[in-house]
């Protein structure tokens, strides 16, 4: 069955229809989830808003579009709301931890690509760390990234040029590795 | 990957870092779904129950709206008969609705404000239960006779309920978000301040009634 028919099966409220749709599609949502929050509860939870809100809003899905590509703007808008709720709330907490992180990566004696890496890619402005790792971690095209963010797709190239410059200027004692 | 031209592409060693750094866990398909469908169920359950709820209230809402007509036609007629305007029976919701849209649009201002702060004060709690109660008498009123009105009246019935259902501490921030959602998606507060009557103005529903 095509997800065409899926789609209108889910419409008419078909629990089958809606589960394999949430079947096909759960996987991606959940990664992206997942690689911009790194947290599993709220790679959980956005998840669920996603789809929640998906199933909500399927009548107004009319199929010009991929299925896909309709989903992760969605996704993506919950996943970037929750994760500024997320901070506002542990604003204070967040600061303390970083501080402790700071001083440890201080008393590192070799540094080390990966963790240098992770550091970075978090301190990433929320605009060109969502493009970095749709782009460079997830594959997405520049087209989805500007379909989901709601820009266009040359601002996500932009974007993506920003974070990458940002990430070798944080790690250019690493920059002998760099591609010529 | 993508096949995109990519100029300045990083060193592939970090792109595999990067792809290590967050990397999900297979997704938790089944337990996902069950809490989804579960989350559908109450939002169901809640519309449900208000369908039900609104049937109950049929009665008490003519008894409290005559009695109240019946208050204000008494006032007026202690009045000189010459003030009295041949719409005098109406004033009498437009008072009562009026003093319901100007609470209702004061609570749910400040809770949508306060909710995307991850905060929730009991008393929002509280104080929607009685506006929902209100909002009840208002659909079986005559008042709900506007299409407009009636329509604005079952949002705020939903948006209410949801509030009124809403555990304590801790509060539920993902249930708070589907709140705002619906406010937003409904367009519930710029309709709702359309029809409350401006501060200082004279009790009237503009367009509403």
């Amino acid at each position: 069955m095509d997800e065409a028919d899926l789609i209108a099966r889910a419409r008419a409220g078909e629990p089958a229809a809606e589960r394999a749709l949430y079947e096909a599609h759960v996987d991606r949502v959940y990664r992206l989830a997942y690689r911009m929050t790194g947290d599993d509860d709220l790679a959980r939870d956005f998840t669920q808003d996603t789809f929640i809100r998906a199933f909500e809003r399927l009548h107004e899905f009319r199929g010009e579009a991929q299925f896909s590509t309709w989903l992760h703007p969605i996704a993506v808008t919950v996943a970037l709301n929750g994760l500024r709720k997320v901070k506002r709330l542990r604003g204070r907490e967040a600061d303390l931890d970083e501080g402790l992180e700071v001083a440890g990566m201080a008393r590192a004696a070799e540094p080390d690509l990966k963790r240098r890496l992770a550091t970075a890619i978090d301190a990433l402005p929320e605009g060109y760390r969502t493009v970095f790792v749709m782009h460079d971690v997830e594959g997405y095209t520049h087209e989805e990234i500007g379909a989901a963010l709601g820009v266009e797709s040359g601002t996500s190239k932009a974007q993506l040029s920003r974070a990458r410059a940002r990430l070798r200027e944080a790690l250019a004692d690493f920059a002998e590795e760099r591609v010529p | 990957m993508t096949a995109e031209q990519d100029d300045d592409r990083l060193p592939d060693s970090w792109l595999a870092a990067a792809r290590e750094h967050h990397r999900p866990p297979p997704a938790p398909r089944a337990e996902m779904w069950d809490a989804i469908a579960a989350r559908r169920e109450r939002r169901k359950a809640t519309r449900r129950n208000l369908r039900r709820l609104r049937w109950g209230l049929a009665l008490a809402a003519t008894l409290v709206l005559g009695i109240g007509i019946g208050r204000m036609g008494w006032l007026a007629g202690a009045r000189p008969a010459a003030a009295m305007g041949p719409a005098a029976p109406g004033t009498a919701y437009r008072v009562v609705a009026a003093q319901y849209l100007v609470r209702t649009e004061a609570l749910l201002t400040d809770f949508h404000a306060a909710s995307r702060g991850g905060r929730l004060d009991p008393q929002f709690v509280g104080a929607a239960r009685d506006l929902l109660t209100t909002t009840r008498l208002m659909l079986d009123s005559p008042a709900a006779d506007d299409p407009r009105l009636a329509a604005l009246l079952q949002d705020l019935e939903l948006v209410l309920a949801q509030i009124a259902q809403l555990p304590g501490e801790p509060a539920r921030q993902d249930e708070m978000d589907l709140i705002n959602q619906d406010l937003t998606q409904r367009s519930v507060l710029s309709r709702l301040r359309a029809a409350t009557p401006a501060a200082g103005a004279p009790a009237r529903i503009q367009g509403a009634l």
